[in-house]
């Protein structure tokens, strides 16, 4: 079956391949993950990626994407996403201005001649479906909650068959199905359809071993006591009643300004400084001026 | 794992068992788990545990389900818990355990509010006392201490729903509405939308004679309605769950219940027939007609995954205002949903009594966030909210 969904070399051996692959690209992933994306490249189903914001979902297809050594094709959604930004779209200028040249030529025009490759302008999806090279590329759909529900029923076909039908030419199949990735941050629920054509995973924010793991990799001139004392007040902050937690995102944003500042021990001062790389509201800036007093 | 063992049958069989759990596993799952174990042999339980949770789970509620139900399969732990015995904790005897619970004399005794913790409220609603029918308001004080629902909710009405739909059905038409990123092809639209004006130049040869423009697509509005479902909004519970219903059937809504802790019933009050729905109700909402805590159900649906929703919707509180939680942070909660929000309409149910003041401290600290306070106390009343949410122009 892994051949049929169009991989002619299965790229990794299993989960703990991608692990380590991924791992030299210092990107760190937790069992499930690795799992997740093995299964999504072997399987050749869509993976759908869900967590909280900041936990690493959109980079971990563009980690795939460089461990495949592949490009990674990107649609943002948006509310009012369609078809002509995310499928393809026929250049309307370059039709009406073909037609003014065949007129101009005293050429005979057809409807067949204006609706043609060359007229034809890819969008992501369909630049996914025609690519061509060794390796399919990753198409990351990120943030799919953002565009609104009819931009879904869209995607089904590309989801379930890898192709795309255009009524003027026919449809496209990808030569190698290319890896899909979607990412969610729940703020719609999803359709059931849609959700049974992917695989799921759902990324938790990491132990703080592999949080400190991680930190070490991405700010490597971070003093070790200074890492392992961050993660301790972060893993804290996050228990806090806050608008936003800070994620993983901010926590190496946090770690790489105090390293910056040459901070080796989290100090009331440097923390006050840096507030606004983990603080995301004016409430939050309180709440953890507030808790400051009692954790450091 | 899984030497000599019939993967199909396996499979199957725990789906089926799963399914029994309520997670719903579909056939495309077990096709996927099958592959799964077919590209990659999971040698350890925790592979099969990854291998199984993602080709056969497609959703994080289910998770928990899914774990319990894994858990039960392959640690043999014994028999499981009850998932009911689990969500609803054991029945506390009356004021056994806790000095702010609900008084019952208090209720018995009239309007006489005396030895409260905290609050006392001034009477008044002692006008309304004797008028008959859904209009009363039993006297209580607010607390923050967690009830258990022995009570259901009140069954509810098909004709009083139908009617409620019919209403919101009529203020449709001038419902508030927003202007959102889809185009669609309007003469009297400013820009050009080139692919209709190509096609229709096919007829003048080509010739883009007339040019089709675009406008943008409105939407209505979605209503985000909160519903305060404590001991002292037992009379008007069963009301606001009507009009959540009739809301969630009519229009794009999100429905949320509160007592001590937040429940979301936009699903369940989706359900064909009232009955089965009110049922549902019951079922999820434990924390019925026990104490309020606004504030931090307020914060909890800020900061949950369903905050996103409030984002330029209407939304509508249903409560007397009576909160467990201190004032300033009931301020600080509805500052935040004010400024998320479009509009944000409270139902007060005491706001119908002559003479009424928001003198409750918690109430006061809400006010100013509000863009509209309206009496709620009968059924009749949710005409006016109705009329309210449409929006000044709007006239039965």
């Amino acid at each position: 079956m892994a051949e049929s969904g169009g991989l002619t070399s299965p790229a990794f051996t299993g989960a703990d391949d991608i692990r380590r692959r991924l791992d030299e690209l210092d990107y760190l992933v937790d069992d499930g993950t690795a799992a997740a994306l093995f299964f999504a490249l072997s399987l050749g189903r869509p993976l759908l990626l869900e967590g909280e914001p900041g936990v690493g979902k959109t980079t971990a297809a563009k980690a795939l994407a460089r461990a495949l050594a592949t490009p990674l094709i990107r649609l943002q959604c948006y509310e009012g996403l369609t078809a002509g930004e995310a499928l393809y779209e026929w250049n309307y200028q370059r039709q009406m201005l073909a037609i003014r040249l065949a007129e101009a030529r005293h050429d005979r025009l057809n409807d067949a001649d204006l609706f043609t490759e060359d007229f034809l302008q890819e969008r992501p999806i369909l630049q996914a479906v025609r690519h061509r090279g060794p390796q399919p590329p990753v198409l990351l759909i990120d943030e799919i909650d953002r565009a609104d529900d009819e931009f879904e029923a869209l995607l089904f076909e590309f989801l379930g068959e890898a192709s795309i039908t255009i009524p003027e030419l026919g449809t496209f199949t990808a030569e190698r199905r290319p890896v899909v990735v979607l990412t969610s941050n729940r703020s719609r629920d999803l359709h059931d359809a849609l959700r049974r054509r992917c695989l799921y995973h759902w990324i938790d924010f990491p132990a703080p071993e592999r949080v400190v793991e991680i930190l070490r990799r991405t700010v490597p001139g971070a003093n070790e006591a200074l890492i392992r004392s961050a993660t301790d007040f972060v893993g804290r902050i996050r228990r806090f009643d806050l608008d936003k937690a800070p994620g993983m995102a901010e926590t190496i944003d946090w770690v790489s300004a105090l390293s910056s500042l040459g901070a080796t021990e989290l100090v009331r001062e440097d923390v006050l400084r840096t507030l606004s790389t983990v603080a995301k509201t004016l409430d939050d800036r309180e709440v953890i001026t507030a808790a400051l007093d009692q954790l450091t | 794992m899984l030497p000599g063992v019939d993967r199909a049958a396996f499979a199957a069989s725990l789906a089926a068992r799963l399914r029994r759990r309520g997670v719903p596993v579909g056939l495309t799952g077990v096709d996927d788990f099958l592959r799964a174990i077919d590209v990659a042999q999971p040698r350890t339980l925790p592979e099969l545990y990854w291998t199984a949770r993602i080709t056969l789970v497609r959703r994080h509620s289910e998770i928990a389900l899914f774990d319990e139900a894994f858990a039960e399969i392959f640690e043999a732990t014994g028999p499981a818990l009850d998932p009911h015995a689990r969500r609803r904790p054991l029945a506390r005897k009356n004021g056994a355990d806790d000095a702010f619970a609900p008084l019952p004399d208090a209720r018995a005794g009239g309007d006489d509010a005396g030895g409260l913790p905290w609050t006392t409220l001034p009477a008044v609603v002692a006008g309304a006392e004797d008028s008959d029918g859904p209009a009363r308001v039993p006297e209580l004080s607010p607390s923050d201490v967690e009830a258990l629902g022995d009570v259901p909710f009140e069954q509810l009405d098909e004709r009083e729903c139908e009617l409620l739909g019919g209403w919101l059905e009529e203020a449709a038409a001038s419902w508030p509405t927003r202007r959102s990123r889809r185009f669609r092809v309007s003469w009297k639209g400013r820009g050009i939308a080139v692919r209709a004006t190509l096609t229709r130049s096919r007829r003048t040869g080509w010739e883009p004679f007339r040019l089709a423009g675009k406008e943008p697509v409105v939407r209505p509005r979605r209503v985000v309605m909160l519903c305060d479902v404590s001991q002292s909004m037992r009379a008007q519970a069963s009301a606001y769950l009507h009009l959540m219903r009739a809301l969630t059937m009519t229009v794009d809504a999100e429905v949320f219940a509160f007592g001590t802790t937040l429940t979301r019933l936009t699903p369940v009050l989706a359900s064909r027939s009232a009955a089965a729905a009110v049922e549902l109700a019951t079922e999820r909402v434990t924390d019925r007609f026990g104490g309020t805590r606004i504030a931090t159900n307020v914060r909890a649906l800020l900061s949950s995954h369903h905050g996103a929703k409030v984002r330029g919707a209407i939304v509508l509180v249903g409560s007397d205002g009576w909160d467990g939680d201190p004032p300033e942070e009931l301020g600080a909660a509805m500052a935040r949903l004010s400024r998320r929000a479009h509009q944000v309409i409270w139902m007060n149910p005491r706001a119908a009594a002559p003479g009424f003041e928001p003198r409750v401290a918690s109430m006061a600290a809400a006010l100013p966030y509000c863009d509209l306070m309206l009496p709620a106390h009968t059924f009749g009343s949710l005409r006016d909210v109705i009329g309210a949410v449409a929006g000044s122009r709007f006239r039965w």
